[in-house]
């Protein structure tokens, strides 16, 4: 209860605009919709059973497996384009679900557009065309990096970004550099089910972070590790408001 | 210099010149021209070796070292765009008897305990142009250590022989698995060693690390990225080829040398005339010109050097032929970019990374890398050449079964059938079976048969695989442009 509080008065200061109502949150299996705007332009969509509405989950940055169940956590979106014939969810979160199985569906465009990959803000520049190292004056900063339910996999165009960030910022700032792994261990009621991850993915979430760290030129000697179970939620723009989703995450404290 | 002359002569007659009429024998001594000009019955292979040229006598690409009799060039042959033909394997057999040391037993026969003379014996470089690559089990990783797998082998067949026997088989001194595949091509590095970004985004994590330097490299080397550096790579051939364990430092900067200056493409087609004509820039004089490791949706599109065959002008000096091949090349490259289809359950592609299964895409989303058409990031992806159910029947080659211990694969569920696990022989990860680096696409003429396992007997062959395994309903027209474009690499 308390720790919902949390969520909630911190959900409330970071996203004053997000209703509670718009919240949703559920287990499902998914359903392709072969729209066809080009590449990558195919359409999710969830079911959520207990009410009966079907949403667009295509804005997460995680795509479903048509032979699993997600976890879908979002935001009902205040623009709805009906591009794939759902109600759209953005900001989303989709964690895929391997130890579930679904029956793989897809259901024809019938009409719907989908919608023509744009490139997301949150790219990798290539080794070529590098970003400029963040200037000074350097200050203590703390990085926050998602990841989905369950996993240590690194998030195409989401958190490999920000680890990448993460990275040039300890570069350029020196000094040391705290790596926390947290993993979401106390359970977590969703359709009906709960979820919880294992203690051990915090350790390995933050060695994956500490992976990209040093691999990109953050000496080893300057990470320090360490992971717990059951941080608070926190509000950050990592999470692009959907503070539910913040407790499976690593931070990175840059101490200059 | 004789052998540009008779390239040119066949060019000049009536292009009838077979594949293998030039073959390289090591210690053949024929200095490697600026550029080499391979004509076969449709057209020209060219090779340039940037920087000039260079004497083949006593360079060890060349000269034949080690216990088999080889040399490099034995398995890389420039007349085979730097690779080796079924066919080219076929008519040395035929020249020599099957006594050419490219037939040495280790790895030019199906199994070396086999009775060697027969061809029965050597079927699968004969057939298939296929050399067994043995690899340890359990894998080693790059530092030497041993893995311990997430998954169980078993040998379900082997009309080998090779995985049961036991000197050369799993149950040997020295456990070895026999997998059987195609030569890479040697040219083009500077496009397979570049790194578009610092991380690989298919698996989650920057780029590997070459233990021997602390530098990342591309990961994109050998089907099953066994090793990290070409110099790592050279020591591995040298040993596994041709008995030979004592390269010296200056051998390997020779052939490195060597191989950074060699860049092979298309230059030549018989009907449809140069490739770099009309503004056009096939041909590998662009390849060694341009920027390595550039991703096609970021810069200059993939194959789109010819772009200006699109519209050729109505009053263009050209045949009708030529103009027919032309705009089917420049169709070729749209198709190649442009027509979308339902990519799925192919692992490094569908999973792990969040594209989705499916993912609607193109040729060109794995395809990815400009002027080159590999991957930019490495390329392992299970594309089901090797591993069924999509694997084409290929009877002849050993099958493995592959239980995974752990998770199961995302796609393939715990037990697997596989004629070549691949990537996993190299992380013993089960998540890994089937996965094979990608290959250049340029100078794919002088090289068939296709894929790692040489299941693709012509580039038709590779579209089709392509067509059934994405259900991908190519008309007949789009399957003529892509089968245009891919021999115009
Ligand atoms: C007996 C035939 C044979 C000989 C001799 C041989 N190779 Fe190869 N080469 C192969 C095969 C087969 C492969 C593909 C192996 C694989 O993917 O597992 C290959 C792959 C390669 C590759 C990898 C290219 C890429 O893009 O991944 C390089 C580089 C190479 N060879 C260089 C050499 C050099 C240098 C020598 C001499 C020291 C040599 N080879 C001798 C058969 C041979
Ligand atoms: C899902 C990723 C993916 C897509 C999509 C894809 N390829 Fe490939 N391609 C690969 C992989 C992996 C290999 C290596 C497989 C092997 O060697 O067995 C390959 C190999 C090839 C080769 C063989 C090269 C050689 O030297 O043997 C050709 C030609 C080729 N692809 C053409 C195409 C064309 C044409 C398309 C579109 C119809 C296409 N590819 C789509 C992944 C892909």
């Amino acid at each position: 209860m308390r720790r919902m509080m949390t969520a909630l008065l911190a959900l409330l200061s970071f996203n004053s605009v997000a209703q509670a109502a718009d919240a949703v949150r559920f287990i499902s299996c998914p359903i392709y919709r072969d729209t066809d705007a080009g590449r990558k332009s195919g359409c999710w969509l969830a079911e959520e059973r207990e009410t009966g509405r079907r949403f667009d989950i295509t804005q997460s940055a995680t795509k479903p497996d048509w032979s699993m169940a997600v976890l879908v956590e979002g935001r009902i979106a205040e623009k709805q384009d009906n591009a794939c014939g759902a109600t759209v969810l953005e900001p989303v979160r989709v964690s895929v679900l391997p130890d579930q199985a679904c029956t793989r569906a897809m259901i024809p465009a019938e009409g719907f557009p989908g919608r023509r990959f744009v490139l997301p803000p949150r790219n990798i520049r290539p080794i070529h065309a590098p970003d400029p190292a963040p200037p000074p004056s350097y200050t203590a900063r703390l990085f926050l990096i998602p990841f989905d339910y369950g996993r240590d996999f690194v998030v195409y165009q989401q958190s490999d970004w920000m680890l990448v960030n993460a990275a040039a910022y300890a570069r350029a700032a020196g000094g040391r550099v705290l790596v926390t792994g947290y993993a979401e261990t106390e359970p977590l009621r969703v359709s009906g089910q709960s979820l919880s991850e294992p203690a051990s993915l915090a350790k390995s979430r933050a060695e994956m972070a500490r992976l990209w760290l040093v691999s990109l030129g953050v000496p080893a000697d300057r990470v320090h590790l360490d992971w717990k179970p059951n941080p608070a939620p926190l509000a950050d723009p990592a999470f692009d408001g959907l503070t539910e989703t913040s407790r499976r995450r690593v931070d990175i404290r840059i101490e200059p | 210099m004789k052998r540009s002359f008779v390239s040119a002569l066949a060019l000049a007659a009536a292009f009838t010149l077979p594949a293998g009429a030039t073959w390289w024998s090591p210690g053949d001594g024929t200095p490697f021209p600026a550029r080499y000009d391979d004509a076969d019955a449709d057209g020209v292979t060219r090779i340039l070796l940037d920087g000039g040229p260079m004497e083949t006598k006593g360079h060890p690409f060349f000269e034949a070292k080690g216990k088999y009799g080889r040399a490099c060039v034995t398995c890389h042959q420039p007349s085979d765009g730097m690779s080796l033909s079924a066919e080219t394997a076929r008519i040395r057999w035929q020249e020599t008897g099957g006594k050419d040391p490219l037939f040495a037993a280790i790895d030019g026969a199906n199994c070396p305990d086999l009775a060697q003379g027969e061809r029965a014996s050597h079927s699968l470089l004969l057939d298939y142009g296929l050399f067994r690559i043995a690899r340890p089990w359990p894998p080693v990783d790059h530092d030497g250590q041993k893995i311990e797998p997430d998954f169980t082998l078993e040998v379900v067949r082997d009309p080998t022989g090779c995985n049961a026997s036991k000197v050369w088989g799993l149950a040997a001194p020295d456990p070895q698995v026999s997998v059987f595949r195609r030569p890479r091509p040697v040219a083009n590095f500077k496009y397979i060693l570049a790194m578009g970004f610092a991380v690989d985004p298919k698996v989650g994590k920057p780029l590997p690390i070459d233990p021997e330097t602390g530098k990342m490299v591309s990961g994109n080397l050998m089907a099953d990225r066994r090793v990290l550096s070409l110099e790592a790579q050279m020591r591995d051939a040298a040993h596994s080829h041709m008995g030979f364990d004592a390269l010296t430092a200056d051998d390997i900067n020779r052939i490195r040398d060597f191989e950074d200056r060699l860049f092979v493409a298309r230059q030549h087609d018989r009907v449809g005339g140069d490739l770099d004509a009309m503004g056009a820039r096939g041909g590998p004089e662009t390849l060694a010109r341009s920027e390595p490791g550039r991703l096609g949706s970021q810069g200059t599109a993939v194959f789109s050097e010819f772009a200006a065959w699109e519209k050729i002008p109505a009053d263009a000096v050209i045949t009708p032929e030529q103009r027919a091949y032309r705009e089917s090349v420049a169709r070729g490259a749209r198709v190649f970019r442009e027509r979308m289809f339902l990519i799925t359950d192919s692992a490094g592609i569908n999973s792990p990374v969040g594209f989705g299964n499916p993912v609607r895409n193109s040729c060109v989303f794995c395809h990815n890398m400009s002027q080159m058409g590999m991957d930019v990031a490495p390329g392992q992806v299970d594309l089901g050449t090797t591993t069924m159910p999509f694997a084409d029947p290929q009877p002849h080659l050993p099958l493995f079964r592959i239980t995974c211990k752990g998770p199961p694969h995302p796609h393939y569920g715990r037990v697997i059938h596989t004629h070549d696990p691949g990537y996993a022989l190299t992380t013993g990860r089960c998540e890994d079976v089937g996965k094979i680096t990608l290959q250049t696409l340029r100078g794919l003429t002088g090289r068939a048969p296709y894929f790692a396992s040489g299941s693709a007997r012509d580039l038709r062959a590779v579209i089709d695989y392509y067509d059934r395994r994405y259900n991908i309903g190519y008309t007949e027209q789009e399957k003529r442009d892509l089968v245009n474009l891919m021999g115009a690499l």
